[in-house]
């Protein structure tokens, strides 16, 4: 396979995409499906202001300013580096030029996009947050506890389309064409994991920060 | 009382609403950081994520495709009476269900719910430690853990009655307001029941207790058995009915306010013929409209030292009475009333709460949490603790005579009443 790089850029990305596609839909409908009470419950406050709250904190405020909850106070280094990972993530996968054209390519339309010193330099953090984030989980009591296989898996296959995407990049190691191809290999392997994967939790992040918005707010506590 | 009733527990109580929650889980572990049973002892098992972990096997085991393959290929095993009993001490001896982990995940998961249902998997499976399982029997035979039957009950109303001459309206039909004492108060501090009758006295508040809806503690929702936590609150609104009162008020206790304000009606529809409220919001309310007369600044003028609030996580950051207590506070001792932290909805738990109080097995880890109280009390120097719930009250004078503190804990009815201008 890996003599094949067209092999790999055409059909076999195509069809990681298909998987990850289906595999997350699969996943969104089973979890529907199990059925919602509703909540007869009268509300003190308002739900509405506690999910947007929920969101503004958990989107924008505490991944970036740890010490607005005290608990991080203990370790403001993870979480910084939890935020700056998924930062820089965001903003390679959707901002970076090359892959803005794979959405172009997929969805027939494209969006401005940031100047490589910048997405250099996200990647660049991005990878150094990762290895933190293994150095802790390699040591910290409770992730030793509650991590398995599948949370070093996850680990590894989203670390190797970061780290084949900064080598092509920058040129180095291995010629350009032969990189290239291991990089859509591991972005492959990482689409056809996700959905078998917890690393599908920015589909149902929608659904537990909604949750604590609304538990919150119709108690009138702040989220 | 099998394995069998345990799972088929988990996997009825496994609606979509839980179901996303415990998909959205990520493992990173930042919950543990939020509980004071891990923050106090260092043991990993103690992490709310862990704490959850049978839950979630349960789930994925019936459910997802990934633990279906998981269990197929050895991966993941089938859930044990072992498991069943470790996570029995875990969950009952290590948790409160105080619920500041959803505050620190960054997911924003409701782990107490999940964490309540932890509870009623084990409570249908009949892994309920013996300790509770005892109390709630009491509460079954007597109508109350704590020994308060019909006889005791009316022979300590009537001494309250005498001893500190103030009025408690019993069974009157047609008042606006049914108070419900729990048998705490009523058994190791009355002092509770006077405070709490001469503010309403003196409000002019039209309302009564009831002599069958008299025990307002629910030691079925600490265990988390569905069928007795209902059992217990139908008592109180079948009581509440008889009277035809429109509004039901419960005291300083957290575990039962959280239960009839925010569950009740999910199992009884009929709760939501009363609206139904906590002391502390009943005395937001009586204060902020001037209703009472007090003394501004009482506390400050005694001298006695710092006075500071405890959270409690079933009336504050669960029950939403954050306010309350503050304007209170800074009504009656403007200068000496301090903030502890971190404070409100971030509060650090009792220790005491969830049932764990009622567990002598846990007695270890419960001082070992109550240091962190310790801490945080010393380091505002507060020499009086405040609170409205009588269950964290428990666990402050159990750990003030264990580790022979100076403090004096009180609550908040209490400071209330003892601030009324007497009037002529």
């Amino acid at each position: 396979m890996m003599q094949n790089p067209t092999f790999i850029r055409g059909p076999f990305f195509q069809a990681a995409l298909l998987i990850f596609v289906a595999g997350m839909l699969y996943r969104l409908v089973r979890v529907l499906m199990l059925g919602w009470s509703k909540d007869n419950i009268p509300p003190m406050g308002s739900k509405a202001t506690g999910v947007t709250q929920s969101y503004l904190k958990g989107l924008l405020i505490w991944p970036f300013i740890p010490w607005v909850k005290n608990t991080f106070s203990k370790n403001p280094v993870i979480y910084l580096a939890g935020g700056l990972f998924h930062l820089s993530l965001f903003t390679i996968v959707f901002f970076g030029a090359p892959h803005m054209l794979v959405f172009k390519s997929l969805l027939g339309f494209g969006w401005a996009t940031i100047p490589l010193p910048i997405v250099d330099w996200m990647a660049t953090a991005g990878i150094v947050a990762m290895i933190a984030l293994l150095i802790h989980r390699l040591t910290n009591p409770v992730l030793k506890l509650i991590s398995g296989l599948p949370e070093w898996l996850n680990w590894l296959f989203v670390f190797l389309p970061m780290i084949t995407g900064y080598l092509m990049t920058h040129h180095l190691f291995l010629p350009y064409e032969k990189i290239f191809g291991l990089h859509v290999l591991s972005v492959s392997v990482l689409l056809i994991w996700i959905p078998f994967s917890r690393i599908s939790h920015f589909m149902f992040y929608f659904f537990s920060r909604t949750i604590h918005g609304q538990e919150f707010g119709k108690r009138g506590v702040k989220p | 009382m099998t394995t069998q009733d345990a799972m088929n527990t988990f996997v009825k109580d496994t609606g979509g609403w839980v179901a996303s929650q415990l998909e959205a889980c990520t493992r990173c572990g930042i919950c543990a950081d939020a509980c004071h049973f891990y923050t106090a002892t260092g043991n990993p098992e103690y992490a709310p994520v862990w704490k959850v972990e049978l839950l979630r096997r349960a789930y994925e085991q019936q459910f997802t495709f990934s633990g279906k393959i998981k269990l197929a290929l050895g991966i993941d095993k089938k859930i044990t009476d072992a498991d069943l009993n470790h996570w029995s001490d875990l969950n009952y001896q290590a948790c409160t269900v105080c619920n500041k982990c959803s505050i620190a995940c960054p997911m924003g998961i409701d782990l107490g719910s999940l964490l309540a249902g932890v509870r009623s998997g084990l409570a249908a499976g009949g892994f309920v430690p013996e300790d509770l399982a005892k109390a709630v029997q009491l509460q079954l035979d007597e109508g109350s853990p704590l020994g308060m039957t019909d006889e005791v009950w009316e022979d300590r109303l009537e001494w309250v009655e005498d001893d500190w001459e103030v009025d408690i309206p019993i069974d009157v039909e047609g008042a606006d307001t049914l108070v419900i004492f729990s048998s705490i108060e009523v058994m190791k501090f009355p002092t509770n029941i006077a405070a709490i009758a001469q503010i309403l006295n003196a409000a002019g508040e039209n309302w009564t207790v009831s002599s069958t809806a008299r025990e307002v503690v629910n030691f079925g929702f600490y265990e988390g058995s569905e069928e007795h936590t209902k059992q217990f609150l139908k008592t109180l609104l079948d009581g509440a009915k008889e009277l035809g009162v429109k509004r039901i008020v419960v005291t300083e206790c957290g575990h039962a306010y959280d239960a009839l304000r925010w569950h009740a009606a999910h199992m009884l529809p009929e709760a939501n013929n009363f609206e139904i409220t906590h002391i502390t919001g009943v005395l937001g309310e009586l204060v902020g409209a001037g209703r009472l007369n007090l003394k501004p600044g009482f506390y400050d003028e005694l001298d006695a030292g710092t006075i500071t609030f405890h959270d409690a996580c079933k009336i504050q950051r669960k029950g939403g009475h954050i306010k309350e207590p503050r304007e209170i506070l800074n009504l009656l001792a403007p200068e000496s009333f301090k903030e502890m932290t971190p404070n409100q909805e971030q509060a650090i738990c009792c220790g005491g709460g969830g049932g764990v109080i009622a567990i002598k097995d846990a007695d270890p880890i419960r001082f070992k949490s109550f240091e962190l109280k310790i801490d945080q009390v010393n380091k505002v120097g507060a020499k009086t603790v405040a609170m409205s719930c009588s269950n964290c009250r428990l666990q402050y004078v159990d750990g003030v005579g264990h580790f022979d503190l100076d403090w004096k804990v009180t609550g908040l009815s209490q400071m209330v009443a003892d601030a009324l201008i007497e009037e002529e």
